[in-house]
């Protein structure tokens, strides 16, 4: 009898191992995006879930995730619509509904992030996002993974790098800054260091205009008034909407500042946005520069075109070009991986170092993390309105085109 | 009854939390659990909304305002100080309770749609202010060290667990508001603020304590708001959205009951959870078009929510009551209880002096003088126009006079409230009835008997003896809107008879009434006369009057023209002309 | 754009004055109207003929008659379930069911509009928008007048379009009768008007005006479905600061809602600019609540 029940159990054995081994080979291996696709936002939720989707497209036809005998990934997409409760509750489906998801990128703005990865932190998945409020990796969170430069960052080394580029360029040294920005949690961090900190002093600038508006902005003249008689060396514009941006850059023209005749700096990539060349001319745009966390940069020009060609795109910006490295940066950490489970993903992602791939897509080259889930090597870069298009003017190793510094 | 009616709710209440505590603990998906803890925080959003509008029918956009507050009191005290949420929740109630009263003190001038669009501005106001503050996006710490202590719990059932007892907590307020002193002061106001005021309901006093107590839970709820998501941001908490919630659970439910809000959250925040879950994704927008379908669908067949609308396909032609559901048998009708006593007959107990009162180039009262003595019955007769209402509007505290002064028992009336007026002995009647007509008969009367007592018992002993003497007793159970118009008279003399007056006001209480009806009139107001009340009593005609007054008072055109015995009047020649005209006069 | 504040609420408050009705998808309706401008502008800007800087202008007085249909579409259907005469029986004269259903008019409105629009803001803009025509330098070499031209062309259109329907209100009979269903809907039943319909054209004339507003907006600013949340509180505070259902006064308190904004801005911060119209709104709405330029409500 015992003999019977062994052979049998050998038999059912052999029968279902290959199965199960061939099951395991085709299984998708889960990766979420959760970006708002409803809501004021949708348009940049779209097009990430756009380049992460051709990304996932890519790393299959390449042959899935080889550490892992070559199974593919799967995307699933989340929509954090328009609200935090929303994101949160997205985020509570997300780690429900897929419990064997491995990681996920997301949430586009930086309060969306804060809710979502309060609930992907405790459901131990592994969260890299774009956004780079402080913020985020304040926390002494273990699973959230921030690969653009901070706020605080960007902001202290924004400053000199633009008197520099500013000297260089027109042998003279600015010595006046006018502000303008919104209120909006991004504006705000990138702005109080400068302000607040001693950036000002140490760079031997005055401050001459400093305003603030509330979102959307229903009339600019005041604030452009003040520029005007002012006349600020630099100008850092800081809107965060497109409708916002058009307003204060048609008042800059009207106002005979447009076109480049006062060096116009933002932040973010709202200031590139195919939107706003969709809505204003581009004339009013030439030579606005902006400092982001990331853009396609030259080397890209491959990828660029297949994200072109997949979305429809005129060109990628900051935040699809994060989601495509996000969803790369999961397969490298995948192939590091000894399993295919969320945790090992995490801790492949604070062991990672890597200087090619992946890696490519992000500003500053290399990849590793440190503890609070800081990258070490993000950088900034910057843009310009150059022919109708942002370009990455900065650093030159990235640049695809010579920055054009404008003169009075 | 009330008692029992207090009981069968809270039987309801205990057995609803055990069904939903029930059900948590079967759900094991952590998605689920959080959309079983945000239901409650809606629910006692559209509770507290209810509370106040619902039951007041001030209707507020500002709910916002208190939620926002405690969500950012909780957060920021979390962020600053290490407070604990046990600490700060009820610190949030707290503050959400003062907000409102800061709120109410100035906004309750306003009435109707001025008021609804001022609370619009508080909640805007102080989003702005705010983003100012630098406060666009405030994160509750993660606590490793003592997450019982910081409310951050590994299970989510907990959440659900909290959720749930602060709706529970809010449907027991609620329970007691809507059979208290309270809720019938607020019913009343909803159905006719006039007729609140007149009977001696201190509106604004009672307004201000339902905005209080409505605001403080809202504060709650928003303080465990912001436990539960552990990020606020100013449009989260602020934004439009959260008053409209608000506003459209409770509706949706059905306004001014129990249940409404709590059901039009239970439906709605899963339903719209789901719509987006399963659609945004894929076709942005359509969520929120198929949502928006079926509240538009929901509130084309059921107007005022779906609960009434059960319960009129339940129990179809019945007409709907608000209020408690006491009966007349209940109390014992003594009239003595409504008795007054004089030491002294024919003494001055009101006495009006040069009372003017123009309306733009109207003079509807011009330098009136006279006097109204202990235990007469005046009547106050002219033709129309002559300025009879407004001059009962002046005494009773509605307008206020240009010029002159009133007296009554020696102390001056100007500037009091009506509810005042009627506290001191003065209550009235209108020409045009205003029955609360969603109160039955006898809680109609017992609104009127909270003036001298804040007993219920005491309050229904009055109701029912006034009841008694207009003989309404076969009436007690009807709704106010189902008197006939001889019912509706005597029903308000009954309401002003239950605030033990010294002195009445009758306005126009024969208009339209049949010779019975008249006479059986006639009888009632003699037996009130008869208690030693004073009645100075408005008619148009002169012949019923002349049986029933000792004394005339005679207007022309807001002013004084005649004064006298029946005698003496009717043999008045101004007062034949101002009534018959010039010529006719000269014909005779 | 103290002029199309103004436009806006006068719509708002024909809705109100005639029917008492809060309706919280006017903004939205002005999305529609921009939406309309949009697409017509899209569609038949590719033709020479239209290629005029004035085209923009001529759409946005199109979107008035456009939207106007869809309104008395919508009453047809929806509103007049819950106003007027059938709302006598509901509790508050059907006050709450109102609200709801325009509030869930807004939401169908808006997410239909992401849902056929998309997301990206879009605008209709020319060079208008960003000219001006300068006055000056004067005093000095600093100062001079800025006055944008898309702006001054929009306002002097408002204030035709305010005009020509004052005086239609004023001189003809359709204006007779809806004034009449305003003062006192039961009389102006007696009197042979047919109420329902006045109500009816009422809404249209409400919402179609709005999206004329919106319409010159549009030429201004980019927009996407979800503008109207922004603008319809700007409307409101506009029709109360003017005094509740008096056409006059809502287009002057729209106006004086956009010099306020541009005044505020000067000496207080920018970002309190709107904390500082509502405010002023209460302010006002405490102290004089029948607005500025409105009559004393005659209810004691």
């Amino acid at each position: 009898m015992r003999k019977m029940k062994f052979i049998a159990a050998l038999v059912c054995l052999l029968l279902v191992l290959p199965l199960s081994l061939q099951v395991n080979a085709q299984t998708p291996i889960k990766v979420g995006l959760i970006v708002p696709l409803s809501g004021p936002w949708a348009r940049q939720g779209q097009v990430m879930r756009a380049a992460a989707e051709l990304a996932i497209e890519q790393i299959n036809a390449g042959g899935g995730i080889r550490a892992h005998g070559g199974r593919p990934l799967e995307l699933v997409v989340f929509d954090a619509g328009d609200s935090v409760e929303r994101a949160k509750n997205a985020a509570q489906r997300m780690v429900a509904e897929e419990p064997d998801l491995v990681g996920a990128t997301g949430a586009y703005l930086s309060s969306f992030t804060l809710a979502v990865t309060e609930v992907t932190e405790r459901a131990q998945i592994p969260m890299l996002t774009l956004s780079y409020s402080d913020l985020v990796t304040s926390r002494g969170f273990d699973y959230i993974f921030q690969t653009s430069a901070t706020g605080a960052y960007q902001a202290e080394n924004a400053i000199p790098l633009l008197l520099d580029m500013a000297e260089n360029a027109s042998g003279k040294r600015p010595e006046t800054i006018g502000i303008v920005m919104d209120n909006t949690a991004a504006s705000v961090a990138f702005v109080s260091p400068i302000i607040d900190g001693d950036a000002l002093a140490v760079n031997n600038l005055e401050l001459v205009v400093n305003e603030v508006f509330t979102p959307p902005l229903a009339n600019a003249t005041p604030l452009i008034q003040r520029v005007r008689s002012r006349r600020p060396d630099l100008l850092l514009l800081l809107p965060t909407a497109v409708s916002d941006a058009k307003l204060l850059l048609e008042k800059m023209n009207e106002f005979g500042l447009g076109r480049g005749r006062l060096p116009t700096i933002s932040n973010g990539s709202a200031m590139g946005d195919p939107d706003l060349a969709a809505n204003m001319p581009t004339a009013l745009l030439e030579g606005v520069m902006s400092i982001v966390a990331n853009w396609s940069t030259s080397g890209q020009e491959q990828m660029i075109a297949d994200y072109m060609a997949f979305s429809g795109e005129p060109w990628m910006t900051q935040n699809p070009l994060c989601a495509f490295g996000h969803i790369w940066l999961l397969k490298e950490a995948l192939e590091l991986a000894d399993t295919v489970d969320s945790v090992a993903v995490k801790d492949a992602l604070h062991t990672m170092d890597i200087n090619e791939g992946a890696s490519e897509y992000f500003a500053g080259g290399r990849v590793r993390f440190d503890e609070t889930g800081k990258r070490r090597d993000a950088e900034i870069l910057v843009i310009q309105w150059q022919n109708g298009e942002p370009r990455t003017v900065y650093p030159d190793s990235a640049a695809m085109g010579q920055i054009i510094w404008p003169s009075r | 009854m009330s008692v029992s009616g207090v009981r069968k709710d809270f039987l309801h209440i205990a057995l609803f939390g055990l069904v939903y505590i029930v059900l948590a603990a079967l759900v094991s998906n952590s998605y689920y659990l959080l959309i079983m803890t945000i239901v409650p925080v809606w629910a006692v959003m559209g509770l507290s909304w209810n509370l106040f509008s619902g039951y007041s029918g001030l209707i507020s956009f500002g709910h916002a305002a208190f939620f926002g507050l405690g969500a950012y009191l909780v957060a920021l005290c979390m962020v600053v100080w290490e407070l604990n949420p046990w600490i700060t929740i009820p610190l949030a109630t707290l503050a959400g309770g003062v907000s409102g009263l800061l709120v109410g003190i100035p906004t309750f001038r306003l009435r109707g749609h001025y008021f609804a669009l001022a609370m619009l501005a508080y909640p805007l106001a102080l989003l702005y202010i705010f983003e100012w503050l630098g406060y666009q996006e405030v994160a509750l710490p993660m606590n490793r060290k003592a997450p019982l202590m910081y409310m951050q719990f590994e299970n989510p059932f907990y959440y659900v667990l909290l959720g749930l007892l602060l709706l529970l907590f809010t449907l027991v307020i609620t329970t007691l508001i809507s059979h208290s002193r309270l809720g019938m002061s607020l019913l009343a106001i909803k159905l006719d603020e006039d007729a609140a005021e007149a009977v001696g309901i201190n509106t604004l006093y009672w307004k201000l304590v339902a905005i209080t107590i409505s605001a403080a839970l809202a504060g709650a709820a928003g303080g465990f708001y912001a436990v539960v998501l552990l990020v606020v941001t100013p449009l989260a908490v602020f934004g439009m959205l959260v008053s409209a919630q608000a506003l459209i659970f409770a509706m949706f439910g059905g306004v001014g009951t129990l249940w409404g809000p709590v059901l039009g959250a239970i439906i709605l925040v899963p339903l719209s959870e789901i719509l987006y879950a399963r659609y945004a994704a894929d076709f942005p927008g359509i969520q929120g078009v198929i949502y928006g379908v079926a509240i538009i669908a929901v509130i084309l067949f059921a107007p005022e929510g779906i609960l009434w609308k059960v319960r009129s396909l339940l129990r179809p032609g019945q007409f709907r009551m608000l209020g408690s559901s006491a009966s007349v048998a209940d109390f014992s009708a003594d009239e003595s209880l409504l008795a007054v006593t004089h030491d002294d007959r024919n003494e001055t107990i009101l006495e009006v002096s040069d009372l003017s009162k123009a309306y733009g180039g109207l003079q509807a009262t011009d330098a009136l003088s006279f006097k109204v003595r202990q235990g007469e019955l005046l009547g106050i007769i002219g033709p129309n126009g002559a300025g009879k209402t407004t001059l009962f509007n002046l005494l009773n505290g509605f307008v206020k006079p240009d010029k002159g002064s009133i007296h009554f028992q020696n102390k001056a009336l100007l500037n009091l409230r009506p509810n005042r007026i009627c506290a001191m002995g003065i209550a009235r009647t209108f020409q045009v009835a205003k029955p609360f007509t969603h109160l039955s008969v006898l809680d109609n009367v017992i609104v009127g008997a909270y003036v001298h007592t804040s007993s219920r018992q005491a309050a229904g002993q009055i109701a029912s003896a006034a009841i008694a003497l207009v003989g309404l007793e076969q009436q007690c159970d009807l709704p106010g809107a189902n008197l006939t118009n001889k019912e509706l008279r005597l029903m308000e003399l009954a309401r002003a008879l239950a605030s033990k007056p010294s002195l009445i006001l009758v306005d126009e209480i024969l208009a339209g009434l049949d010779p019975e009806a008249m006479q059986e009139m006639l009888v009632v107001l003699q037996k009130v006369r008869a208690l030693g009340i004073t009645i100075v009593i408005i008619e148009h005609s002169m012949q019923a009057m002349v049986q029933l007054v000792d004394r005339f008072v005679v207007l022309d055109h807001g002013a004084l023209l005649a004064q006298g015995s029946p005698e003496e009047i009717v043999k008045n020649p101004a007062v034949i002309e101002a009534y018959l005209g010039k010529k006719w006069l000269e014909n005779a | 754009m103290g002029a199309m504040y103004g436009l806006m609420c006068v719509g708002l408050t024909i809705i109100f004055g005639v029917m008492r009705v809060i309706n919280f998808a006017q903004g939205e309706f002005m999305m529609l109207g921009m939406y309309f401008a949009y697409f017509c502008f899209a569609w038949f800007g590719t033709y020479a003929f239209f290629d005029g800087l004035w085209f923009p202008f001529l759409l946005a007085l199109l979107a008035g008659p456009a939207v106007f249909l869809v309104g008395l579409v919508l009453h047809r259907l929806l509103i007049n379930a819950v106003t007027g005469r059938q709302a006598s029986q509901l509790e508050a004269q059907g006050h709450y069911a109102q609200l709801v259903l325009t509030l869930g008019i807004a939401l169908v409105l808006q997410n239909g509009g992401l849902f056929l629009f998309g997301s990206s803001p879009v605008s209709v803009s020319n060079e208008l928008s960003y000219s001006a025509w300068e006055w000056g330098p004067m005093i000095g070499e600093r100062v001079s007048v800025f006055v944008n031209q898309a702006q001054t062309i929009s306002a002097i259109l408002a204030v035709f379009v305010v005009i020509g329907f004052g005086l239609l209100m004023a001189r003809t009979r359709l204006g007779k009768s809806l004034r009449a269903s305003a003062d006192n809907p039961d009389a102006a039943i007696y009197m042979g008007i047919n109420v329902d319909r006045a109500h009816r054209l009422a809404f249209g004339f409400g919402v179609g005006i709005t999206a004329i507003g919106g319409g010159l907006l549009a030429s201004n600013a980019p927009f996407q479905p979800y503008i109207g949340t922004e603008y319809v509180i700007i409307m409101y505070a506009g029709v109360v600061l003017g005094g509740l259902g008096s056409i006059r006064g809502a287009f002057l308190g729209g106006l004086s809602i956009g010099v306020l904004q541009q005044v505020s801005a000067i000496i207080l911060p920018n970002q309190l600019q709107n904390t500082v119209i509502f405010i002023c709104f209460l302010i006002i709405i405490l102290f004089r609540p029948q607005g500025f330029f409105g009559k004393k409500d005659r209810t004691a």
